[in-house]
């Protein structure tokens, strides 16, 4: 078998704005060499690199039962290393850990939070290396996972399948920035299957060039009582390309179910492009749900107001850019993270609205 | 201060002022009164420097400059204000924030050191109160589900705050209980100034019982028609702006 074959084409329908193969060209994810690296590892949190022999039973548990699509597929075939965290019951780890992919090719990581057990996670990615990585995050009951994944700019190819399940009661938080590179795509594979579960998605991008970024998530509610938000914002220049594709099924049956969806960009370039395609797809009678998307320029009105107060225009398109973006950094709640982000978007900022 | 001469601006192609002169000297509070239509308020925003007000003949000059010249945000650094009909909402900025950026924009365009966080709230507090402009206004977003009372208490504050040499208040009486226009007549008559020169855009009569012009202009079919003291704004009401355009007619 040639696993290379398996990488889905613009043909099917979830890559139709990102062309992998296209990207990845002949050279492909070339040598593999991807890492992961954990950065200080707090008590309470329990390492095993996935390179090791001998894996212990809560990984054999867990690892490669979730991947969801053809891409991590490939990733759990040819991913020689990688890493994988636990959180034991109860237990509470108040500094943020850091997991930081590097390397070419293809890695894979598994995250397991037992029953109410607390972390901060904060993923970072290296912008050389053309690199795949594998995710899986098993959240147990009443668990809480703060996610904070922030991609840089960067000229690779870097594609990432998050899988994850919620027990009940569970709470998922993850904020996914993104500066595009030359395809950047996150996937979220995420099913809510205990009541009382909630996963709350935001997201920023700035994209200048002809950068492109992808942020892929489906929510699948399988259970009633259980909650999603997301909430996802974009800024193109040049002519760079964002993508949002969000899809949030409610399974049979899952009555109570409450979801919210909603992105928007701005774009800054004649030449800019945002595919934004919420979706539903409702198999229970009693739920709440709404989407919405939209794609426009900065607010002339808005723009003319700050104007005739005396801040030049340059200053003022960044007034609002920001304002545009603040209620998507605002769902980050570590602080630290936050302020990181912010710091990484007025970067780009400078880039896109110069 | 300002001296617009046959001035004729288009809107899109279509010519809505059309040779209108206005004189307004420092230290004077004119006012402007005209139907829907007349053109009043893209007056104000030719002033102020909007984009897509085309100015196709004539000219408009403050202390001797040119002022079509201008982008929106000198003007503003020079002593243009424009209280506007419509404040625009923006969230994601807290008021607090924007008057800060403002503020310390116009500073620096005029040459002048910018102040401090500390010194603009203790300067934005003490003119607030006098405007009855909450805490709670202050740090929520610009604009943002204010009612139309607090937003052109807000107006007036930025008025108050960036102290104008020419301040153009476009029906600032629109959406105004009787109470909220006491308030707000009164704050834009404590900035009444010998160095100072207001134009008083309006509809209504009712605004000119609390701020009370030394002029009035009546603007019709994009000219001024009609001049005079206060009294005219009594003739006014009396009469009916068709009456009188037909008189001068």
């Amino acid at each position: 078998m040639t696993i290379a074959l398996a990488l889905p084409t613009r043909r099917v329908e979830e890559w139709k704005y990102s062309d992998l193969a296209r990207a990845l060209g002949d050279a492909g994810f070339g040598e593999e060499t991807a890492r992961a690296r954990v950065g200080a590892v707090p008590a309470g949190v329990e390492m095993f690199a996935l390179d090791e022999p001998n894996r212990p039973d809560w990984v054999k548990a867990h690892y490669g039962k979730l991947s969801a699509n053809a891409v991590s597929a490939v990733s759990l075939a040819k991913a020689r290393g990688g890493v994988a965290l636990r959180i034991a019951k109860g237990k509470v780890i108040d500094q943020p850990v850091t997991l930081e992919f590097a390397g070419q090719g293809h890695v894979r990581a598994l995250l397991v939070l037992e029953e109410g057990a607390v972390l901060t996670l904060s993923e970072r990615s290296d912008p050389a290396g053309t690199r795949n990585i594998g995710f899986e995050i098993v959240l147990g009951p009443n668990a809480q996972l703060n996610h904070v994944r922030l991609s840089p700019v960067s000229d690779a190819v870097q594609v990432e399948e998050i899988s994850m399940t919620l027990a009940r009661s569970a709470v998922y938080r993850g904020h996914f920035a993104s500066f595009g590179a030359k395809l950047a795509r996150v996937e979220l594979d995420i099913a809510l299957k205990g009541e009382g579960a909630e996963a709350h998605l935001s997201g920023v991008s700035v994209l200048s060039g002809d950068r492109h970024a992808d942020v892929t998530t489906h929510v699948t509610h399988a259970v009633g009582r259980t909650q999603s938000t997301q909430l996802f914002k974009k800024v193109a220049g040049g002519s760079a390309q964002a993508v949002y594709q969000g899809k949030v099924t409610v399974a049979h049956g899952a009555d109570g179910s409450d979801s919210r969806q909603t992105a928007k960009a701005l774009l800054l370039g004649g030449r800019a492009e945002a595919d934004l395609k919420p979706e539903l797809e409702i198999f229970a009678d009693d739920v709440k749900c709404a989407h919405g998307a939209a794609v426009g320029d900065l607010d002339a009105d808005s723009l003319f107001y700050l104007r005739a107060r005396g801040i030049p225009e340059r200053d003022a398109r960044h007034l609002l850019i920001h304002a545009f973006l603040e209620d998507a950094l605002t769902d980050i709640a570590n602080i630290d993270l936050r302020e990181s982000v912010r710091g990484a978007v007025n970067m780009a900022l400078g880039e896109v609205a110069a | 201060m300002l001296n617009i001469k046959n001035l004729h601006v288009a809107v899109g192609g279509k010519e809505i002022l059309k040779g209108l002169t206005l004189r307004v000297d420092a230290g004077q509070v004119h006012a402007i009164m005209g139907p829907n239509g007349s053109g009043k308020s893209t007056l104000s925003y030719v002033l102020a420097g909007r984009a897509g007000y085309d100015i196709t003949e004539g000219s408009i000059h403050y202390n001797g400059e040119d002022l079509a010249a201008l982008p929106p945000e000198v003007r503003a650094a020079k002593g243009v204000f424009l209280a506007m009909q419509y404040p625009v909402e923006i969230p994601g900025v807290t008021t607090m924030m924007f008057l800060k950026s403002a503020l310390n924009a116009q500073r620096r365009s005029r040459g002048e050191s910018e102040m401090d966080a500390i010194g603009i709230l203790k300067t934005v507090r003490k003119k607030a109160a006098a405007l009855n402009v909450s805490e709670d206004m202050l740090k929520r977003a610009l604009n943002v589900g204010f009612s139309g009372g607090e937003k052109k208490r807000l107006e007036i504050l930025q008025m108050a705050l960036f102290e104008p040499k020419l301040a153009i208040l476009d029906e600032t009486d629109s959406g105004l209980d009787i109470d909220a226009l006491r308030l707000v007549a009164e704050g834009v008559n404590a900035l009444r100034a010998p160095e100072r020169a207001m134009l008083v855009i309006t509809h209504y009569q009712r605004l000119l019982d609390y701020i009370v012009p030394d002029r009035i202009h009546v603007l019709a079919n994009g000219r001024i028609v009609a001049e005079g003291g206060k009294e005219l704004a009594l003739e006014l009401e009396a009469k009916g702006y068709e009456q009188i355009v037909k008189d001068a007619a």
